[in-house]
């Protein structure tokens, strides 16, 4: 039984960290090989796809979806999308895609005249389900060893959710303190005691049908 | 659209946050009051001294204070439009 419980508790936080390690952002430092445009249809994935360009019609089966093609600087090479979040979640409010996109094909270079530039970004690639992470922002930056920097952000909303979290647990614990634990114990002596007022009238019952038996 | 999804369902969870927030608020003062009155066996009856203090409290900063719990989300949500999309 404390298998299936820790097992729980174990998947319970595998999901809510995953849940904060794909919607908190990221830095990436990587070099731009290209831009580019394509059709795309979600379907089964359509959970990690935002939805059209803010302001436009929503519902439409296909749409066109803006990529960053990069090659990270361990020689790895890595597809952005650049979509709009808009009004929905995660909340990053972004709307300036097409932006995004002039500002990220104009930083293109090669490999011999490279030009590093750090991404902020969110989300994962899966090539399994055709997801990929959505770049919020670009800058250059001097060379594939520049420094990342500090994730404020990141840092500032983990330690909110934590000091939630550990109010309302905390809040809890003294709840089933005062409240559920004395409950139970009631419940407790409560059947115990119908144990013992059971177990008296049967000896009792007992003892009168053996008077009876004997006859006196 | 999205956005007016958005205020709408903000306002809804904001209002329910701040009618929490007040009950909660006028308890503590509520209680504070009243071991005050405990503390210090006067001025006047507990009834009326409680009820005097929770008119003061009515009209004091801090009730007005709780409307930031409409201010601060607005305001990060323009922050994080400003420093997304022009900066």
């Amino acid at each position: 039984m404390a298998y299936v419980k820790w097992s729980l508790i174990l998947a319970f936080w595998l999901i809510v960290a995953g849940f904060f390690h794909y919607t908190l952002p990221q830095v990436d430092i990587v070099r731009i090989t290209d831009t580019y445009e394509k059709r795309e249809n979600p379907g089964a994935n359509s959970l990690f796809w935002s939805s059209g360009d803010a302001g436009s019609a929503s519902g439409t089966s296909g749409r066109d979806v803006f990529f960053i093609q990069t090659r990270q600087v361990g020689d790895r090479v890595m597809v952005y999308r650049n979509e709009d979040t808009g009004w929905s979640w995660p909340p990053y409010f972004k709307f300036d895609t097409s932006n995004l996109q002039a500002e990220a094909a104009d930083l293109r270079s090669t490999a011999a005249d490279p030009q590093y530039v750090a991404i902020r970004h969110y989300g994962w690639r899966n090539e399994f389900l055709s997801i990929f992470p959505n770049a919020v922002s670009v800058r250059p930056v001097d060379g594939p060893d520049a420094a990342k920097p500090l994730p404020w952000v990141n840092i500032l909303i983990l330690t909110l959710v934590a000091a939630v979290w550990y109010g309302l647990w905390v809040r809890w614990r003294r709840f089933r303190a005062r409240r559920i634990d004395p409950t139970l114990e009631e419940i407790q002596d409560s059947w115990e005691a119908t144990e013992d007022a059971v177990a008296e009238k049967r000896g009792r019952l007992r003892q009168w049908w053996a008077e009876k038996r004997r006859g006196y | 659209m999205a956005l007016a999804r958005l205020v709408v369902i903000g306002f809804v969870v904001l209002t329910v946050v701040y009618i929490c927030l007040s009950f909660y608020s006028r308890a503590r003062r509520r209680e504070k009051l009243e071991a005050a009155w405990d503390d210090d066996g006067g001025p006047g009856a507990r009834a009326e001294f409680v009820r005097r203090g929770l008119e003061d409290y009515d009209g004091s900063l801090r009730r007005k204070l709780i409307l930031g719990v409409y201010v601060v989300p607005t305001l990060v949500v323009a922050l994080i439009i400003y420093f997304t999309n022009f900066a």
